[in-house]
């Protein structure tokens, strides 16, 4: 899917090709990010960089990769990731209730096309 | 005849569209005007507002009070309601003041009475109570009826969701509420008001349940309620304007009552993911919204045409329930550190001062820092921290509020002048923007259900009642 050719010199940031990356509860006790991609070839790099598997999210957020579930959505150049919230929105301790500043450390995410199999990019395709 | 009444009578699915108006997605944060008019002039045929949300936290349903400024929620019911009987056309509101337990559903009825009072309004209100007992949550427990949502819902992925409560901790919540669907709404409409305000409600059932009387298939009502119920936010720009949806039996169009706000098929399909765990997912008590073929495609610029989803109904109906329990009172100290040794070992000093403050002032209370700056919204790597400027936010919580500020007070003084090695600035740790720099903060709360009840009895748990309104009756209020 991805050639060599088509490999930028430079690593993009998930932040170059993503104009929106958001996150925001999904009910209380869980957490759910929305990225959507400027294009197609945004959302491809993206769903094909090991650095946005399931597992690799998942080691970010420090969950583990069972509780994280990646949604490819290619016919709107979006993907989303859920996964549980580590403290229940608004208990003692919480600092972010709404759960709407936890995009960050998705910002600076290099994508990495390498991975050229392994993604299931058919529509609505959970992986 | 009734708004309810007259729109059954009258409206023939087929024959033309049915209208339907969002006009606000948080009712009482201020329904934008123009658009709201702008909507009006397209003669719907009913209005539907959502009230409320679990977002804003525990606190509010724990406390029973709204989240929203009662000023503006006022301000916000007076428009909507006058328009709608101006017109003779149903008003529909769900999840009334923030929560939607007895306190907020009474809340919200003193200020439709009062306006009802001011403009001598009369009309048939139909009002559902989405209170659930302990009790019942004790015994869905018992005989396994009752699952953690997080945990439920992750097709055999681990959730943590909240655990399974305990009678105590059942009995320590102040509000139990339960969210009910269309099927309850149908209830309340059969009944015949002209406007309908419900408790805790799935915000679908607002906008879904009038057209699934008149004939339109479930799977497009809830999918055209499931995006109006934000008003514009499925556009771009995405805003809070009033949302027209013109259903036929085979799709719906949604368009923004503001020009500048576009539904596009992008952004419509987008707005499928927001606050959605599983996009393609949406659960009802009656079943499940399946979007994964849902199609959208452009009118023009401005508009979005939408049908293909499915709805695959349950066999007994599920109730998702909510409840709330006080932990304590909540007392918080601000400050700012902008001395760079002191905020290298920030966190070993509030560990120091706690010991020290705990052999001062006994009891049962908690800390809970948030040093802003250096991780409170989210752990950061040491290299990401600031070295040159925080905030703390301490939060104490005891069971009574005196306790929590004594804590709070003598944690202050001995964090100030708390002495450490390399420490330059010797008259003091903390600036304070204001004192005194320890505030009551309300109480706090936290969520102790968030479950769905299987096969849930809907009809003996949420109560339905009709109240003639008669704002003409009584002695008006002198306006100044």
């Amino acid at each position: 899917m991805t050639s060599a050719a088509d490999r930028p010199e430079v690593r993009k940031r998930l932040r170059d090709v993503a104009p929106v990356v958001r996150s925001k509860n999904a009910g209380p006790t869980q957490l759910t990010i929305d990225i959507f991609f400027a294009d197609a070839a945004g959302y491809t790099l993206a769903a094909h960089s090991a650095s946005l598997t399931p597992s690799a999210v998942a080691a970010l957020y420090g969950q583990s990769v069972a509780q994280m579930r990646r949604f490819l959505l290619p016919e709107i150049f979006a993907m989303k990731f859920s996964m549980p919230r580590q403290i229940v929105a608004g208990s003692p301790g919480d600092g972010d209730v709404y759960g709407a500043q936890q995009h960050a450390p998705l910002l600076d995410v290099e994508l990495d096309p390498a991975l050229d199999s392994q993604v299931d990019a058919h529509a609505g395709a959970k992986s | 005849m009734t708004a309810v009444a007259r729109l059954l009578q009258t409206h023939r699915p087929g024959s033309e569209p049915l209208r339907v108006l969002s006009a606000s997605g948080q009712l009482g944060y201020g329904i934008p005007e123009a658009a709201f008019a702008g909507g009006m002039a397209r003669a719907p045929h009913f209005i539907g507002c959502d009230m409320g949300s679990i977002d804003p936290g525990p606190y509010y349903l724990g406390a029973g009070v709204m989240a929203a400024p009662v000023a503006m929620v006022r301000r916000d019911l007076e428009l909507v309601l006058c328009a709608a009987l101006d017109k003779g056309i149903p008003l529909i509101i769900g999840s009334a003041g923030t929560a939607g337990a007895k306190p907020h559903l009474d809340a919200t009825l003193a200020i439709v009475h009062d306006i009802a009072r001011e403009h001598g309004l009369r009309f048939r209100l139909a009002t559902i109570a989405s209170d659930v007992s302990a009790d019942r949550i004790a015994a869905a427990r018992d005989s396994g009826q009752l699952v953690s949502i997080g945990a439920s819902d992750l097709d055999g992925a681990l959730g943590s969701g909240l655990p399974s409560p305990g009678d105590e901790e059942l009995r320590a919540c102040s509000h139990i509420v339960g969210q009910c669907g269309s099927e309850t709404f149908q209830r309340a409409l059969a009944m015949q008001p002209d406007v309908l305000i419900a408790g805790r409600a799935c915000d679908t059932a607002i906008f879904a349940a009038l057209p699934e009387m008149l004939g339109y298939p479930s799977a497009l009502a809830l999918h055209m309620a499931k995006i109006v119920e934000c008003t514009s936010l499925c556009c771009r720009p995405g805003g809070r304007d009033a949302m027209l949806a013109e259903m036929t039996l085979e799709h719906f169009t949604l368009e923004s009552m503001n020009p500048q706000a576009h539904a596009t098929p992008a952004s419509v399909a987008a707005h499928a993911l927001y606050e959605q765990a599983d996009p393609f997912r949406v659960d009802e008590p009656t079943g499940t919204l399946l979007l994964h073929e849902a199609h959208y495609e452009a009118v023009d610029a401005h508009r979005t045409r939408v049908h293909g989803a499915r709805f695959a109904p349950r066999a007994r109906p599920s109730l998702k329930v909510e409840g709330a329990a006080r932990v304590g009172a909540r007392v918080v100290m601000l400050a700012g550190i902008a001395d760079p040794t002191m905020l290298g070992i920030l966190p070993q000093a509030l560990e120091t001062v706690e010991a020290r403050v705990r052999g001062l002032v006994p009891g049962p209370w908690t800390l809970h820092p948030h040093i802003y700056g250096q991780g409170a919204v989210r752990p950061l790597p040491p290299a990401q921290r600031s070295a040159h400027e925080a905030g703390l936010v301490l939060e104490f919580i005891a069971p009574d509020a005196a306790l929590a500020r004594t804590a709070a007070g003598v944690f202050k003084q001995n964090l100030l002048h708390f002495g450490y090695p390399g420490r330059v600035s010797t008259a003091g740790n903390l600036a304070f923007a204001f004192t005194p720099s320890e505030l009551d903060a309300n109480e706090a709360y936290r969520f102790v259900v968030y479950h769905v009840i299987q096969e849930a009895p809907l009809e003996d748990i949420f109560k339905v009642a009709i109240l003639e309104i008669d704002g003409a009756a009584g002695e008006r209020p002198e306006r100044p």
